[in-house]
Formats: structure tokens, sequence, C-alpha cells
């Protein structure tokens, strides 16, 4: 098991990390921010536990987020 | 040409920046706020909620107010733009400055004036003709030279061409500030290296570094003078403001949306100062020394005019980061203000300060304020120097607060 953190307050809504998973991400129409589906929120901050046991599957997706707001512990 | 009144047009990247822009004499502010600006980057942004305080804070000081909505515009940013305009035509925000056509279709459909943001890269009198029926002002490419720009001024005039409002176009030009290694903004350098796209304001300065050319065939390396071959140094035109003013331009913007306080407040008042002067017929080179020295102390990374006087190719910086003559060293922050005695309390957090000190404090609340420290109070007794958990006290007009920022000004 992972966990998958969005800060989501600073995301400045490119939709890259929706272009690279479509399944997890979704843009949010009401304010373009990306949205991590089935998240739980805690102080704005998104929290998705992923049934996958490395983290490293996930370098991409951290590295694809420009203002480095995504987690993958 | 009759001289119009030029408006003096400042960023406010925060709440600090808004009032030192206001204390140093600006006209009119900029600002973004949410994601949709390209400064999505800075650490503090404002959000919608903040947009009726900016407001209230400027109508107080007779300011006008316009907002960049100057990204590129993706399908799901629609909603979040229309929200957006809502709020600025309900807080009555003076103007929009944009590049994509949703937000020129929308302020149009809305009644929300507009400017034309210089991402459009307007360059040509067709082009203002183009824009004029959706806006009131075109911010032009920062890639004209004066005379460019003065051919298009007279253009507008001999044309009539009228802005959405029925007004004669206005035209606004960048006097100051960073520029850009490409054409004012239009740079995939960032979105290749960390995917951070610069049309997207989150542009991570990768012009900045300094670079080496090695031909990888022979790995022999090409000789460049200078290793910052793409990080160009900033505008300053203060010494060529008064040819500026005759060509006939309506706004004067100063870049700065991610600088600090001290930077808008010293940039503004230089400007504001300048234009006066030539308003008075007291602009001289020594005068413009004088401001050259002061802009030369705040954030800067060397200065040339751009283009405007012609110049084909930019010059290079020769610096990491800033030249700046003055540096400020964090030192702590406000805790109370004595209003009865108009003293305020500051709590040193790191360093030391002396008397005989520059020092400045930031604040949300009234912008910047600098000055030597004559006397010092640390801990309710007088002493020579402050450190570390000690409390000091200083006479101030301003009513310090907890979001004061005290920090001291020492030479480069």
């Amino acid at each position: 098991m992972c966990k998958i953190i969005h800060y989501r307050n600073k995301c400045i809504g490119c939709g890259a990390c929706h272009d690279l998973h479509p399944d997890l991400w979704r843009m949010s129409k009401k304010d373009g921010k990306a949205t991590l589906v089935r998240a739980i929120e805690k102080k704005q901050t998104y929290i998705l536990d992923y049934p996958m046991a490395e983290a490293d599957v996930f370098k991409e997706l951290v590295a694809c987020c420009p203002v480095r707001i995504i987690k993958v512990i | 040409m009759a001289k119009r009144k030029i408006e003096l047009l400042a960023p406010a990247g925060s709440f600090d920046s808004l009032h030192a822009a206001i204390q140093a004499g600006a006209d009119a502010v900029y600002f973004g706020i949410e994601q949709l600006n390209m400064r999505a980057r800075s650490a503090d942004p404002f959000v919608i909620e903040d947009l009726s305080k900016i407001k209230s804070i400027c109508m107080t000081h007779g300011i006008r107010t316009y907002i960049t909505l100057n990204t590129v515009m993706y399908e799901h940013d629609m909603q979040l733009l229309k929200s957006v305009l809502s709020e600025v035509k309900a807080q009555g925000i003076d103007a929009v400055i944009g590049a994509d056509f949703a937000v020129l279709e929308l302020c149009k459909q809305m009644g929300i004036p507009l400017h034309i943001s210089t991402q459009a890269n307007v360059s040509n009198i067709e082009s203002v003709r183009f824009f004029s029926p959706y806006a009131d002002l075109i911010v032009l490419a920062r890639e004209l030279t004066l005379k460019q720009t003065h051919d298009i001024i007279r253009e507008i005039e001999r044309k009539d061409i009228r802005g959405v409002s029925g007004e004669r176009m206005k035209i606004e030009i960048f006097v100051h500030g960073a520029l850009c290694m490409a054409v004012s903004g239009k740079c995939y350098l960032s979105l290749h290296s960390q995917n951070a796209s610069a049309n997207r304001g989150a542009c991570i300065q990768n012009c900045r570094h300094p670079y080496r050319v090695i031909d990888t065939e022979t790995g022999e390396e090409l000789l460049v003078d200078n290793e910052y071959i793409m990080s160009p140094k900033d505008l300053c035109t203060i010494h060529i403001l008064d040819q500026i003013v005759d060509i006939g331009v309506d706004v004067l913007k100063i870049e700065g949306r991610s600088k600090g306080p001290d930077y808008v407040h010293t940039v503004t008042s230089c400007y504001r100062e300048a234009l006066q002067a030539i308003e008075d017929g007291t602009y001289t080179e020594e005068r413009v020394k004088e401001w050259v020295k002061r802009l030369e102390s705040v954030y800067n990374r060397e200065f040339w005019e751009g283009y405007y006087l012609g110049r084909k190719l930019g010059e290079w910086t020769s610096n990491p980061g800033s030249a700046a003559t003055q540096r400020k060293v964090y030192l702590g922050k406000g805790v109370r203000y004595y209003s009865k005695i108009e003293v305020g309390e500051f709590l040193i957090e790191t360093g030391t300060l002396k008397s005989g000190d520059m020092i400045m404090i930031t604040s949300p609340n009234f912008g910047m304020h600098s000055e030597k420290l004559t006397t010092l109070v640390v801990n309710g007794e007088p002493d020579t120097s402050a450190s570390r958990g000690d409390r000091i006290t200083l006479p101030i007009k301003y009513k310090i607060s907890g979001k004061d920022k005290l920090y001291k000004l020492l030479q480069s």
C-alpha cells in the first residue's frame, strides 16, 4: 500500500497529472484545479491510499507536477 | 502632439506590495488572483475572496485596479474564469488584462473593460484595430522600438481607432523590470526541463542559469564571452523617459509581481518623481543618475534600455541573481503596537541589530517603511545592540502587527 498526497491549494491547473493518469485525477470544472479522485481531505491536503507496494511506480507522476505538490510515499 | 496625463502602473503581488505601490505614488496597480495569471507560481497568491479588499483599499486611495487573466486557458479553466469575471464585475475592478480569446469574448459579453496583454504581442496598427472592438488599451509587445511605438500611436490618432468604450485606443508599454529571453513569454524551456509551462505562469527561469556551449562531435567548447547567454539584463528607461512621454504613451508599466514591497516602492517612487520632473522641467542628467542609483539598490540583473532605442540583440547579465547594491537581511517580526505613544514592538528572531543600522519594515497593512535606527531600546532599556530573543521598540507612525517583518539593510 502506498499513499498519494496532493497539496491541492497550490495547484495551478496545468492538467499534467490528469494527462498521465486520467483514472486517478480529474480536472475540476468548478475551480480548474486537479482533483485526486476518492482521496480524503485533511486541511486542504488530499490523501489517497493506493494498493501498490512500490511507490517508485509513481515517479513519473511526482515529476510531472510543475509546482511539485504531488508526493507518493 | 498634445500632452496626455500619463498613468504609472505598478505591480502588486501581495498586500505588502499593493500598499508600497500606493505609498510610492502609483496611479494604478495590477495583480493576479488564483492560478490564471503569469505569476501562478508565486508563494502567496491572491484568491477570489481578496478582490473586495483590494478594491476597497484602492478606492480609498483613488487608485485604479487591473486584474491579470493572461495565461493560456484550457477547457477546464472556463468555469473558474467565469467565476473570477463575475466577481471582477461585482467588485467593479477597472479592467481585465487578457490575451486568450475566451477572456476577450467573455469580457465583451459581460461588459467588463479589457486591456490586451503583452502576451498577445501586438506589434502593428492592424492588430490594434483588430482588438479595438474588444478592448480599450493595448499593452504593446516589449520588442518594439520607440519609433515603432510612436508610429502605432500616430496611426491610432490618424485613423481615429477607438476602443470598445468609444474612447481613443490607449497604449501601454513596459518601462522597468525583468525581460524575457523569448518574445514576451513565448518560451518552452521551462516546460521541457521541468514540465513547468511559462505560459501557465509556472516558469522556473532556466534562462537565468549560466550555460556552456559544447560541440558534441568534437567535444570542443565554443568560446562565449558570457556564461549567461540567455539571461537578459533588466529593462530600465528612466534615462529615456522624456522620449517615452513625448511619443504619447498613455500608461507606463513596471514589471515585478513576484518582487517585494521594497522593490515596488523604490521603482515606483523613482518613476513617479521622474514623471513629475519631466512635467516641471526639472528632468536633468544629474537627477537621472540619482534615480538610477536608487534603482540599483533593489533587485536587478543590471540595466539596459531594452529594444526601445533599436538594439537588435539583448544585453546579457553577468551575474547569477541580483546585482542590487543593497541587501535585506531578515531580523524578526512585529509583535504589537502602542497606539497612544506611537511605538511598535518587534521580536528579533535571527541576526543582530545595532543602533545606526538601516532598517526596513514590510507590512500587508501599510507597505514598507525604512529608516536609520538612531536609538535602540532593547527589552525596555536603551542599548547598543539586540540579538535573537530580544524585543525592541521604536517610535513609528504605522500601526505594527504580527504580520509585519523587520529587516536590516546592508550594502552589498
